[in-house]
């Protein structure tokens, strides 16, 4: 008796991925679909702007799917990811400093008399300021600070995915918070 | 004792810290000082996340991809790098260059150098002459444009494979002509 096919939802990403090589594309989908959010969100905290994210995201799919073929499993397919995500980001990010996304306007605030709505806001406010700050930082800083604190990877794997010593990420992991702690500090 | 290197740091506020430096850093205020700061940028950072898209974005987001894929597939841009029309470009250019030198080469040698070379003293040498100073003729007042634009391209490679086709006599004397005028050229 032939057991009934399982959907390729609850593949595990390796099969999914030979699936993908061997030129199913819906395979694919399911990978986009496990890893777009992370993907994005990496490329995010590299450029703080919803547009530019969208597009690195997708051309770091794009160059994925390109290069599928080569993916040997040696790591997660999520570390590879990130890997192909900080390339793009790295290859594309300007050194200027990024445009970011506008801080909204806080004038429809003002007659909030709910303290909870004002702390929250104060929270926001600084959340912005944060996230302007790492996307201010230097690219090498920025993509160390990014995959240590937000993605847990270890500074082997760090110095990995950019192509460096371990000692040279703990050095960029050091300026970056060095130079965050200095950005924060100015704000007013 | 000397205080903590950014290492040192780094392995402090991550826990990794060797005992000998743990102790240092029990007794340094400013060791202690610079880590509650960097401590207190990384608790900063770990705390912001990242905005959420509108949820319309995910679906329309997997499908931008996949056009994205398949214009990819269709505008041939799986090539590798170093194939593209960027870099084929100067190659071809580089490559008619070498050309054009070694067909005016026959003429310019006919007219500076009285000792002609064995190779082209075979009965056919004249004709064969002939036909290459006709040729540069033709092409010596053409420019790598006009060229282009009558359709004469060159692929990388071809002005290799023109001179692997010569025989043994021919590629000797076509040396000694580059050989003349490099020569030439530097005095």
């Amino acid at each position: 008796m032939v057991g009934a096919v399982r959907p390729l939802t609850e593949l595990d990403d390796s099969v999914l991925v030979s699936a993908a090589v061997a030129g199913n594309r819906e395979a694919f989908d399911v990978l986009v679909e496990r890893h777009r959010r992370t993907v994005y969100q990496v490329c995010y905290r590299f450029v703080n702007n919803h547009e530019d994210a969208s597009d690195l995201a997708q051309d770091a799919f794009v160059r994925a799917w390109r290069g599928l073929k080569n993916f040997k499993g040696q790591s997660a397919l999520s570390t590879w990811l990130y890997r192909i995500a900080v390339n793009v980001c790295l290859n594309r990010v300007s050194a200027k400093t990024p445009a970011t996304e506008a801080i909204e306007s806080t004038d429809h605030f003002e007659d909030v008399r709910i303290e909870g709505a004002q702390h929250a806001m104060i929270r926001e406010e600084r959340a912005v300021a944060v996230r302007k700050a790492i996307a201010s930082l230097p690219k090498k800083q920025r993509a160390t600070l990014i995959l240590r604190t937000y993605h847990d990877m270890s500074h082997q794997q760090i110095a990995d995915v950019l192509g460096s010593s371990e000692g040279a990420v703990k050095a960029n992991f050091f300026h970056a918070l060095v130079n965050l702690k200095k950005i924060l500090g100015s704000e007013p | 004792m000397t205080h903590l290197t950014p290492d040192e740091l780094i392995d402090a506020m991550e826990g990794l810290l060797s005992e000998e430096r743990q102790s240092h850093l029990a007794a340094c205020e400013q060791c202690q000082r610079e880590l509650a700061g960097l401590s207190n940028a990384l608790t900063e950072a770990k705390q912001v996340s990242v905005p959420e898209p509108s949820p319309l974005f995910w679906p329309n987001f997997s499908q931008r991809v996949r056009v994205a894929i398949d214009q990819d597939a269709s505008t041939g841009n799986n090539w590798p790098a170093w194939l593209r029309w960027q870099v084929l470009l100067p190659l071809g250019a580089v490559a008619m260059i070498i050309l054009g030198l070694m067909i005016s080469m026959p003429k310019q040698a006919r007219n500076d150098d009285a000792s002609v070379s064995a190779a082209l003293q075979t009965p056919e040498a004249p004709e064969a002459l002939d036909r290459w100073v006709m040729l540069a003729d033709l092409v010596g007042d053409i420019d790598l444009d006009t060229a282009s634009a009558a359709g004469v391209t060159l692929m990388p490679g071809d002005a290799e494979q023109a001179v692997l086709q010569l025989t043994a006599e021919e590629q000797q004397e076509l040396t000694r002509l580059l050989k003349a005028e490099l020569t030439r050229a530097k005095s």
